[in-house]
């Protein structure tokens, strides 16, 4: 267990969300080093969310150890895995899981106003570049519900950002995008892997979940696959792109 | 063939009523465990983030007490007349006046008002709440919570169950109040002799200096049990659309058993007074 491994999972079968006993990916071994980009592939319903998930700690892992910044992760309900989260974002799919009787400057703020106590005059104060980095600005008094789908999930970004996370998760986050956004989501992800500004302009370490492969081709450095429940790490984007697997040539298929 | 049906009928429904009993111990149990769990964290986090918890918590005591205030006045003016005046009209026709003040302290001060109170907050409100945390479950914003390393506990549970606790104890002073007073109009206004002074005067001899604490204690807890089943119900389990209905229907039975039986608990320390 080396120090600049941000996850590490050794031999985790990934537990069923919808409660089965049956695994839903059978033995994850994994590593990501400190300032990685992984991308992890699989079609719908192949278990990539719930792989990372439970990499992030939000969900048990059946059997198997996880560790995260060096520590097997601790009580989901105590204080420590509260801290370990400050430093992970996690950015759901969708719209993004903002909570519907908050605003969108609201939503989020709600981590900076929660674990620093910063009133809502200082965390505005705080996530003004973020906001403006962001475009989002004229949506801020908004409810969640009254802007689009695609704004709802930059949003959502937002909120997983505020706190300056290490490590940020993102669950297949160009799903359904027009040209527009799909254009920013991509600068934004390869600026996330050089070296975003908000975050000090240090590389972050960046996981991935995506059913299509090719649009992130050229950002991730390390790409993974889930297929049938199984696990299978690809290696780099060479790798990717030599790979004569039928489960990588489909999901490389790209459709934007 | 009736004889060889009945001891199997019987049987079958011992069978279902022991598996019933089975199903409402271990719903207790996991409610139980729940209230520890949210008592640990109301204890534990007492005071942490404040900048988003209190507002919570007014939304959540202006959502159940002060919004629920005109149907409570309108409820504690008309039962008031209904029972309160009437029952004091009949005291009067046979001759009982003198008990005026112990039988409106026994049936509206402890009995009546904390359960229409209660009863009230669950149906205005409780329902809609159970509804609403059930959606935010199904809907994954729980996880979204402690992906933000906030306790969904701290951040759902806390500001709901005291909402509901300070919401009934409040309500009920106001049912109370207005029950009295209008009860008292109603017999005035049917030309009873009987002063105002002289009807609070008999119903302040009739009170205990006890009254007072236990009547807050009770509906506390009446809205601390019914909030604490709201929020189990809303979010013990990940619920299904279709599920959020019957889960609406357990809590209104729940809420109302646990009242009745904390309610229950009270009569032989009044009984002692």
């Amino acid at each position: 267990m080396s120090d600049d491994a941000v996850i590490e999972m050794s031999g985790v079968a990934v537990a069923n969300p919808h409660g089965s006993d049956v695994p839903l990916v059978a033995s994850v071994d994994w590593r990501v080093a400190r300032g990685e980009c992984w991308v992890v592939a699989g079609q719908q319903g192949s278990g990539k969310t719930t792989v990372i998930e439970t990499a992030a700690g939000l969900r048990p892992a059946l059997r198997g150890e996880v560790r995260l910044f060096g520590e097997p992760l601790p009580s989901p309900s105590g204080e420590a895995m509260a801290r370990l989260r400050q430093r992970v974002g996690f950015v759901f799919e969708g719209a993004g899981r903002l909570f519907p009787n908050l605003g969108v400057a609201e939503n989020i703020a709600l981590p900076l106003r929660y674990h620093r106590h910063l009133t809502a005059a200082e965390s505005a104060a705080e996530l003004r570049p973020l906001m403006e980095a962001f475009q989002l600005e004229r949506f801020a008094n908004l409810a969640p519900g009254r802007i689009g789908r695609a704004w709802a999930r930059r949003a959502g970004l937002a909120r997983a950002m505020a706190s300056r996370p290490e490590l940020v998760l993102l669950d297949n986050p160009l799903e359904g995008l027009d040209p527009v956004h799909l254009r920013w989501w991509r600068g934004f992800l390869a600026e996330l892997v050089h070296g975003h500004p908000w975050l000090g302009g240090k590389p972050a370490t960046v996981v991935i979940a995506t059913d299509e492969l090719r649009p992130l081709l050229g950002i991730g450095t390390r790409f993974a696959t889930v297929d049938g429940g199984r696990w299978k790490v690809l290696g780099d984007r060479e790798a990717v792109s030599a790979s004569d697997d039928p489960a990588v040539r489909e999901l490389m298929d790209e459709r934007n | 063939m009736d004889t060889v049906h009945l001891p199997s009928r019987s049987g079958s429904f011992v069978t279902a009523a022991a598996a019933r009993a089975r199903a409402a111990g271990a719903t207790l149990r996991r409610l139980v465990a729940f209230t520890l769990i949210s008592l640990g964290t109301l204890v534990t986090k007492a005071g942490r983030s404040p900048q988003v918890m209190r507002p919570l918590m007014t939304e959540q005591v202006f959502r159940v007490g002060v919004k629920l205030v005109p149907i409570v006045c309108f409820l504690g003016i008309t039962l008031g007349i209904v029972i309160v005046g009437q029952t004091v009209t009949v005291l009067q026709t046979v001759g009982a006046v003198k008990f005026t003040g112990m039988l409106l302290v026994t049936v509206v001060i402890r009995e009546l008002a904390p359960l229409v109170a209660g009863l009230v907050v669950l149906a205005r409100v409780g329902t809609a709440s159970v509804i609403e945390l059930a959606t935010a479950r199904a809907l994954g914003e729980v996880e979204a919570l402690e992906a933000l390393g906030i306790d969904p506990i701290h951040y759902l549970v806390v500001p709901r169950v005291i909402g509901f606790t300070v919401a009934v104890a409040t309500l009920t002073a106001h049912f109370v109040l207005l029950a009295l007073v209008s009860g008292y109009a109603f017999a005035f206004a049917r030309g009873l002799p009987l002063t105002l002074t002289g009807y609070f005067g008999d119903i302040a001899t009739a009170l205990s200096w006890a009254d007072f604490p236990l009547l807050a204690l009770k509906t506390s807890l009446f809205g601390a049990v019914t909030g604490m089943i709201i929020c189990y119900q809303g979010l013990s389990q990940a619920l299904r659309l279709e599920e959020v209905g019957g889960a609406t229907t357990r809590t209104v039975a729940q809420c109302v058993v646990g009242c009745l039986c904390i309610d229950a608990l009270f009569v032989p320390v009044y009984l002692l007074l």
